[in-house]
Parts: C-alpha cells; structure tokens; sequence
C-alpha cells in the first residue's frame, strides 16, 4: 500500500517508524515546517518531504493520486479535516484517517465522510471511564462506515430503563439492546420480555447520534436526576 | 438578518460596518481582542475573543440562531472548518468561506460551500486594470 502520513510531529514520527518497518508499505511522511521536516529527513531519509499536506498541488507531487491511503495527525483539526477531504474528493484516495483534537470535532468528520477518527482525548476519557462506577458508558467500538457505535453501559438504579420490560422500553431509533448481563454474571440474548434490573450490563448497538438519550434512558435518574 | 463573521481583519471588519449599516445584527468573532479595533467606532454588535472553528465558541456567538455565517481569517483551513461546523453542526443556511488557494476553493465549492478566493479576485481585476490601460 501507498499510505501518506500529514503531520510529522510526535504521532507522525511515531507512525511513519512503524509503517516503514512494515515491508509491504510504502510510506511518504509530509510536514509543513521546514526545520523539523529537515531535521527528519535527515533521520529517516527521503520518505520526509516538506510542504502543506492540504495544498493540492503539493499534494499531486508526492503521488496523492495513487495513495491507497492517507492519515492527517497534526495537532490542528482544520488541518486534518481539509487534507483528508482534499484527498478523498480530489484524489479519490480510498480511505482517510483523522486525528481528532478535539472530541466534539468527531462528528463532524465522521458526517463528512472521513472514514476512520482518532482521538486521544476520547479514547482516555473511555478508559478513565472504566475505572469510575459513577461513569457507566463505554464507548468499546465504532461499527465502520454505518454511523454505529458499540456500547457497554450498567443499568442505574432510579433510571427509565430500571424494572422496565424491553418492549415497553422507548430506545432511540436504530438501538439495539444485544446482550444483558445480569449482576452475579449470567448472559442473557434478551427478548422483550427481558426486564432490567439495576446493575445490569448492557452491550447495546446505537447511531452515534443517540449517544445522550440512550445513555440517559438506561443511565439518567428520573428524579433527582 | 442575524448574521456571525469569524475574522475581523480587513475584510471581516469592512464586512460588518456594510452589514450593521444596513441594519443586520452582527456578532464578530476573533482570537485577538486587538483585531476589534478595526470595527467603526459606533458599532454595535457583540464582538466576541476566541476560536471561530470551536463549536463552543460557534454557540456562544449564537451561530444557532444566525442566517448566515462568514469565515473570512486568514487561514483556509480554520476557515473551512468553521464553516463546515456551521453548516453541518448548527444547519446554518448561507455559509460563506475565504479560501486563498483556488484549488481549494474549487473543491469545497462542489462541496456545497459558498466559497470565494481573494487570490483570484485580485489577479482578475490587476489583469482587468491592465486590459483597460491597453
């Protein structure tokens, strides 16, 4: 594969290593600073080439046109954004990758089409999410190119979802609730007789989108809430 | 007409003082305070500090309940990811970028973005001014 590397800053440097050890990749690291990309060329020869990796015509010169793929990781969003759009609609590259800085950004470039997002922020937050009982929602994996997301979440005392039947349940549109585990361990495929008890894990299929509503059906008091 | 321009350089700040004075309600949007001077001394619309491709930033100004959204800094890329947040995250209806790179706008252009390039602009009309000295 021919992949293109934006951004040779820690995470760049980093992947352009990695990629390279891979003998089937060819790998092309691109910064826009001078200084660094010199500094890296002379460590890592000529897969470093200095220039703006959202600028076409930079772009066409180090091969974009044949890229299999291209990962954005520079610390700017705009950045990242531009240059895997850029690549998608006018190279028509396969796949593009993002590093999203900030969370709330991943979205945004999930709806416009870029198909796989980073984000070191979030992926820390699910994992100090693990850790709190008072936070219930793990993100565990995004379901590619269909908008879905698998979650895993515990049924909170005083919630909607507490001692309700899954048919009388109102989930967001496109939610499934696949597995219940219930406390002392047992799995169940639920049905919708299946009734939730506090406690419960739940792995539920659901759009992205109905990330809050879900979440506060199964994991939101109603009162006091 | 509610309306946020993100960028109150030269042209965001021109932009504001014909729109407010033609009665629109405007919210300015910049990272430097001192850029603000650059607005007529009796405008009066909100001028707010920050990051105009910050989402928290867009809401703050409003741009939920604006009619039209201007990103006109100096960086095409910030200014193509604020607008796109506009656009796709507030479902602002009239989005108008500034992208200096021609190739750039082009593509965001058949992307559904009002975009304009000031490098065209100005080697259009050199070009025009030199057709007519002729």
């Amino acid at each position: 594969m021919y992949i293109i590397v934006v951004g040779a800053g820690t995470v760049g440097y980093g992947l352009g290593l990695e990629l390279q050890a891979m003998a089937d990749h060819e790998v092309v690291l691109v910064d826009r600073d001078r200084s660094r990309s010199g500094e890296l060329r002379e460590e890592l020869g000529e897969m470093v080439v200095h220039g703006d990796g959202t600028e076409v015509v930079f772009l066409e010169s180090v091969g974009a046109r044949r890229a299999d793929m291209l990962i954005a990781v520079t610390g700017d969003d705009g950045t990242n954004l531009v240059s895997c759009q850029v690549a998608k609609h006018w190279f028509k590259v396969a796949r593009t990758i993002a590093r999203v800085n900030n969370p709330r950004n991943e979205r945004l470039f999930r709806e416009l089409g870029i198909d796989s997002t980073v984000s070191a922020t979030g992926a820390i937050m699910a994992q100090i999410e693990v850790d709190l009982p008072e936070h219930t929602f793990i993100p565990l994996m995004k379901l590619h190119g269909s908008g879905l997301q698998l979650v895993d979440l515990h049924v909170i005392a005083g919630s909607e979802a507490e001692g309700a039947a899954l048919r009388s349940l109102h989930l967001p549109e496109n939610s499934i609730i696949s597995l219940v585990v219930h406390e002392g361990g047992s799995p169940e495929v639920p049905n919708g007789d299946t009734v939730l008890r506090a406690g419960d894990e739940i792995i539920a299929v659901i759009p992205q989108e109905a990330e809050p509503e879900f979440r506060h059906l199964v994991a939101g008091a109603t009162v006091n809430g | 007409m509610r309306v946020v321009i993100m960028g109150c350089g030269r042209v965001g700040s021109t932009l504001a003082a014909r729109l407010e004075h033609e009665g629109n309600t405007l919210t300015v949007i910049d990272t430097d305070p001192y850029s603000f001077r650059r607005l007529p001394s009796d405008f009066q619309g909100e001028t707010l500090v920050g990051s105009g491709y910050d989402d928290h930033v867009l809401e703050a100004a409003g741009v939920h309940e604006a009619d039209a959204f201007f990103a006109l800094t100096q960086g095409d890329n910030r200014n193509l990811l604020g607008a796109q947040i506009a656009k796709h995250i507030f479902g602002v209806k009239v989005v108008v970028v500034r992208v200096s790179d021609p190739f750039r706008g082009e593509i965001f252009a058949n992307l559904g973005l009002r975009t304009f390039s000031p490098t065209n602009i100005g080697a259009q009309m050199a070009y025009d001014a030199l057709i007519r000295e002729q």
